[in-house]
Parts: structure tokens; sequence; C-alpha cells
């Protein structure tokens, strides 16, 4: 199994294949990471896509000082950026971002969903580059440029916060705090 | 809750442990905490099935097109055109040492390599097999086609095992993958492992729990430490139980992966039992066939598991001597 920086390397090296690899390992967790934050599925794809462009692009310039991984969300997290501030622009010349999608979606989903919206952008992002990214504490550090102790503590409150809304939730929804308890479909492992 | 996070050295881990067992106030808070990343995880994003987008493959043909391009005609190198008889020679010198300090660093460092290749959970895809049948065909080849052609057959999806065939006999056939390994292996997270084996009826109700349960947590992204410590809560709280009398499985298959150190190895059977001492099987003394494996060995399942190798693989051929 090559590393991904070696994959990496090898693509400033010339190989296709060595791309083919970065791509096909990465592809399905930039969308999620997408994903989860633009609630528009196909932006989340759009920018997957860029994401590998500026790969692309940057290729002669990547020095292998930090994880593949790392430099992918770094990515990311610039577009990502970029993305809402085009939005917030034509929020104000009188276009609104689209609405999330819930039509099918499971009601503990949008419980999260709804209860991750709550929290400060800030500590949601630590939050989410944590859980979903599975991201370190000294990576998210890095990208986000803080310190790597307010990774920590805002990851605590964030985690503090967010259980306390869904506590709150599942006292005033009944179905949902039944729901709660439950281990996830199909991680019940043998019935 | 760096413990939690797995964000702690082993040293301070097991300190943080330590702390744990004995504080009720912290327990809740972990177990609060571990709610709340379980719940977090009912937010999946599915992901559509695409190949390389068209515009990629583009940019991706033309910057590889350039950088040929650039090596053809660069004058750097148009211009280093070694004529010299001498100049060969010495390039030839250095290249001979130069690759013979690589061989002697490459086998002193092979190990080292190891531990640091899989550092972290690669994801989770690299772990799955595409192909359904190739899966169900490997699980199949851990056992002799009489025992595992009417065994139950599992295979590894996004969320867990999942039964794909029901079987008759009581024999549950599997692929395992790198997370069974020792948690101190240097190839815990070796997305290339596969292991198929085949549990006898005492073995899947009584060990195949544990795969289940390991493979569950690693798929839910805890942390090495919080899957030890839910193992030692599983095995006090009974949820998870020792060996039957008589549990053992089946691996005689020649398409598995054990390890980058093993690679395929040699058709074996294996035996569980409740923690006994090696002597008492003779394991591991000069001439013994019987080793000691050490899957679960100083790890938080109360379990020793003896290695017996045998003569043949399941399809009948001969297995190379050990």
């Amino acid at each position: 199994m090559t590393s991904d920086e070696a994959l990496m390397m090898e693509f400033q090296g010339g190989s296709r294949a060595a791309f083919e690899e970065l791509f096909a390992r990465y592809r399905k967790p930039l969308y999620g990471f997408f994903g989860r934050r633009l609630n528009n599925p196909e932006r989340a794809e759009d920018l997957v896509q860029e994401t590998f462009l500026a790969v692309i692009r940057a290729a002669s310039r990547y020095e292998p000082r930090a994880l593949v991984r790392t430099y992918l969300y770094g990515i990311a997290l610039k577009l990502l950026a970029a993305e809402r501030r085009k939005f917030l622009t034509s929020s104000k010349s009188g276009q609104s971002a689209p609405e999330p999608k819930t039509d099918g979606t499971p009601e503990r989903m949008l419980w999260v969903r709804q209860a991750l919206e709550k929290l400060d952008a800030p500590e949601r992002e630590i939050l989410m580059l944590r859980e979903y990214e599975q991201l370190s504490y000294s990576d998210i550090a890095e990208l986000l440029r803080i310190p790597v102790n307010t990774v920590r503590s805002r990851l605590f409150r964030s985690r503090l916060a967010l259980k306390s809304y869904l506590e709150s939730e599942a006292k005033s929804n009944p179905a949902l705090r039944a729901s709660a308890g439950q281990p996830h479909p199909g991680r019940r492992g043998m019935q | 809750m760096a413990y939690l996070d797995g964000e702690l050295p082993t040293d301070q881990a097991t300190e943080a442990l330590s702390h744990l067992e004995l504080c009720p106030e912290c327990q809740t808070l972990v177990a609060d905490f571990r709610g709340v990343s379980q719940e977090l995880m009912a937010w999946e994003v599915e992901s559509p099935e695409v190949g390389i987008p068209l515009e990629i493959n583009t940019a991706l043909g033309e910057r590889l097109q350039k950088r040929e391009a650039a090596k053809i005609s660069s004058p750097r190198l148009e211009n280093r055109v070694m004529t010299s008889r001498w100049v060969w020679a010495g390039a030839l010198a250095i290249v001979c040492v130069a690759v013979g300090l690589t061989l002697t660093l490459t086998s002193r460092n092979r190990n080292e390599d190891r531990s640091t290749a899989y550092p972290s959970m690669a994801s989770i895809e690299q772990y799955l097999m595409p192909d359904r049948n190739a899966e169900i065909a490997m699980a199949r080849s851990a056992a002799p086609e009489a025992i595992s052609a009417d065994a139950k057959i599992l295979v590894l999806g996004w969320r867990g095992y999942e039964t794909a065939i029901e079987g008759k006999n009581g024999f549950v056939c599997m692929v395992e993958r790198s997370w069974m390994s020792p948690f101190n292996s240097a190839e815990f997270w070796n997305p290339r492992v596969r292991v198929p084996l085949c549990f006898n009826p005492g073995a899947a109700r009584s060990v195949l729990p544990l795969t289940i349960k390991r493979t569950e947590m690693v798929l839910a992204g805890l942390s090495k430490a919080q899957m030890i410590d839910s193992i030692k809560a599983g095995f006090d709280n009974r949820e998870l139980q020792i060996p039957e009398p008589g549990a053992m499985c089946y691996m005689m298959s020649r398409a598995g992966y054990l390890n980058d150190a093993l690679g395929h190895y040699v058709p074996h059977l294996m035996f569980y039992f409740p923690l006994i001492d090696k002597s008492s099987w003779g394991a591991d003394l000069p001439d013994s066939p019987v080793t000691l494996n050490p899957q679960f060995r100083d790890g938080p399942e109360p379990i020793t598991e003896f290695v017996i190798p045998v003569g043949k693989w399941s399809d009948g051929t001969a297995a190379p001597a050990m």
C-alpha cells in the first residue's frame, strides 16, 4: 500500500496512475466535506473537481511537509471560503443561497444538521473537521491557523453545546428520543 | 477529551483510562461525548459514483504532456552529454555504492518502514472489496468446500458486516480486515490486509462477535483507546463472551493476505480459549507445531489463541513447508 505522500511524489514525477489512485482515495471524503457544508450536491461535485484541478495545477509546488490529506483539505477549505464569499455577494445583490433539500432526508439526519447549525461557525468547523474528516488536533490547528489548545477548548465547548441541543430536541420530540438511544441501522452487526 | 479522540500518547492514555475507571463524573462526560459522535454519524452524504471527470482528465493530460515536453527540451539535459569514459566509470561506481547502501539500509529499515507506513485509518473504501462475489469466494476459500459450501457468508459493507448468504451448518466464513490485528500492530490500518476465515459454530457464537464489534467501532471512527475501552466494558457487561469450548476456525485460503510481514502465510487452524498458559499446549517450544497467536496477546480480549499449520490449502493442493 503506497502512502498518499509517496503517490503525490510519483504524480509530481509524471505518474498518471498515482493521481488516479489519489482521486479514488479522496473523491468521496471530499464530496462529504463539501456536501455537509453547502447542502448543494451539484456544487459539492463541482468543488471536488476544482480541488483536484488545483492539485494538478500546483503539483510541481507540492512539498511533502504536510500530509496529503491535510494538504487536500487545506485546498478544500479555501475553495469553500471562496464559495461562501460568492454567496454572500450574490445574496447582497438579491439572490439567495439554495435551501438545503430535505425531501426524503431521514429525521435524525435533519436533527443533527439543525443542531450543528446552532453552533458558532468556528466551533462548528472544528467539530466537523474532527468528526467527519477525522483530522488530528494539530492538522486542524494548522489548517485554521489557530493554536492546538484553541482547537482542544473549542472542540470541548462545541461537543458540550451539541449535547445540550440534542438533549433538548429529544425532550421536545419523543420519537427522536426513542431513536437516539438505538444503534444505527446496519451497525448492529449480525442479527 | 484528547483521550477520547485518541490524541494522547500511550502512557498518558493509560493514565487517563485509570482515572476514568474511578471517576463517575468523567465516565458520564465520556459517554455523553461518545453519544454526540454517534449522533453526528447519522448525517451521511451519499456520493454519486463517477469516474474521473473529463475536465480533470484533460488538465491531467496537459500537465503530464507539458512535463514530458519540458524534459525533452531542457537545455540543461541536452548539454549534459557525458562522453568521457572516465565520467561514465565514475558514475557507475557511485551507482554501485548507492545500490549497496540502499540494500543494506532497506533490510535494516524494513521494520521501521512498516511501523510508519499505516499511521492512521485509510478511507473506508480502501478496506472494502468492490466485487461482492470476489469477497464471497475469498471467504469460502478459508475452509475446504465440504465445510464452506454450507456456511453462512458475511461480507464487509459501509456499515459493517452483512450476511451475503445464509448458511446451513453453523459455520460462518468471512474476510477479516487489518483492525483484527493487535492494537499495537504496525499494520493495524493496513488496507491491503484480507484474512479469510471460517469459524466453527462455537467460534461463530463466541469469537465472531468480537470481529463484528471491532469492525463497527472502526467504521464509527472510534480511536484505538476508545475501542479498547469498549471491548473491556463489553466483557464486563457480558455483551462479549469468552470462547466457547471447542471454538476454532479454519484459515486455509491461499488467497488471503495476512499482512506485509507474512503475506499469504501458510494454511492453518486456530483454536480459541479463555486465557491459559501457552505451556499447556506446548506452544512455541522447539519443534512444536503449535504457536501462540499474538492477535489477542496483551489486548483487551481475555483470549488465548493457538495456531497449528496444516499441510494443504483448502483446495487440497500441498502447502509450502514452513
